[in-house]
């Protein structure tokens, strides 16, 4: 793990020499002298998880049965959209990121078909995620694949074999 | 920054031998820590670890032949492993192969972090079958395979 972090940092100070000052690697994004496109692979993903963390939200109005299920699975998409944030800095006075309206969720009924739809969701994020990552900065890049690889195993997780009986 | 082509061509090599070697050793690990844990696993579980040995087993001979292909020497498997608790019955045997894949994952991430997209590719893709695995070992998910928990959130 020292490794990996090291590795990290070593890549974001190539590109940016205000990388050392700080420990980790991303408070330099919203740096000058360009804009990096770390920026925009961040905001594609800190929407995708706002959608999939009202799809929950929504799956879990309507099914409460499928609760011991799904919150820890929301809890980790809580988690994602935290670390991602964290990594956007927004210059000051600039519009926050965050203020994107609540998506309209319609949850199929039932509650195999609610468990399906999200299944669908999370395998759609995954890909989504994995579809940035040749755009991003190194260390971006491997937020983003643990990411898709956590939203994978939510759809392993919500396969049929444990569907709601 | 100004670093002329030649010395950051280098630099990018050693650092893909560098990650690439580190998935091989994780990958070696996996295979002998597949057959210890096999012993211990019946039934279905039991043709699902043969699965995944057999697997490990590929993904070391790619990592293999794409070490040798930088010129490099690939790393061998060591003559023993220090397993990180005993391994006696079916439980521990699941325990196991879980943090083998955590293993894996933080492996194949260090493959991520390099710049050419076909690696960048592979490397995610190896992240994602360890999370996978490790989900089936365990019967429930991290939230992010590979990495370590936020410092700080």
């Amino acid at each position: 793990m020292g490794q990996l972090t090291r590795r990290g940092l070593l890549s974001a100070a190539a590109a940016l020499p205000l990388a050392a000052a700080g420990c980790q690697g991303l408070r330099v994004l919203g740096t000058p002298p360009r804009p990096l496109p770390d920026v925009a692979v961040l905001r594609t993903a800190t929407d995708g998880e706002t959608v999939l963390i009202a799809q929950y939200t929504a799956v879990l109005a309507a099914q409460p049965g499928l609760a011991g299920l799904l919150d820890p699975l929301l809890g980790q998409h809580r988690a994602h959209l935290d670390r991602l944030r964290a990594r956007l800095i927004v210059p000051p006075g600039a519009a926050t990121p965050s203020a994107s309206p609540r998506p309209h969720v319609q949850v199929p009924p039932g509650a195999a078909a609610a468990q399906a739809f999200l299944q669908r969701a999370e395998r759609a994020a995954a890909q989504a995620l994995t579809g940035g990552l040749t755009a991003a900065s190194p260390s971006l890049a491997q937020l983003l694949a643990s990411i898709a690889a956590a939203e994978a195993s939510h759809a392993l997780l919500l396969g049929p074999s444990r569907r709601a009986r | 920054m100004t670093a002329s082509p030649a010395p950051r061509a280098a630099a990018q090599r050693a650092a893909t031998i560098r990650a690439l070697q580190t998935a091989l050793a994780a990958e070696h690990t996996a295979v002998y820590g597949y057959a210890v844990a096999g012993a211990h696993l019946a039934g279905p579980r039991q043709q699902v670890v043969t699965r995944g040995w057999i697997a490990h087993q590929q993904a070391r001979d790619t990592l293999i032949a794409m070490v040798a292909a930088l010129g490099a020497q690939p790393v061998p498997a060591s003559a023993t492993y220090q397993l990180p608790f005993p391994v006696r019955d079916a439980q521990s045997a699941a325990a196991l192969l879980a943090l083998l894949e955590d293993g894996l994952a933080t492996a194949y991430l260090g493959v991520v972090a390099l710049t050419s997209d076909r690696l960048r590719l592979f490397g995610a893709h190896g992240v994602r079958t360890a999370a996978l695995r490790a989900t089936g070992w365990r019967g429930s998910t991290l939230a992010f395979p590979g990495l370590q928990p936020a410092a700080g959130g």
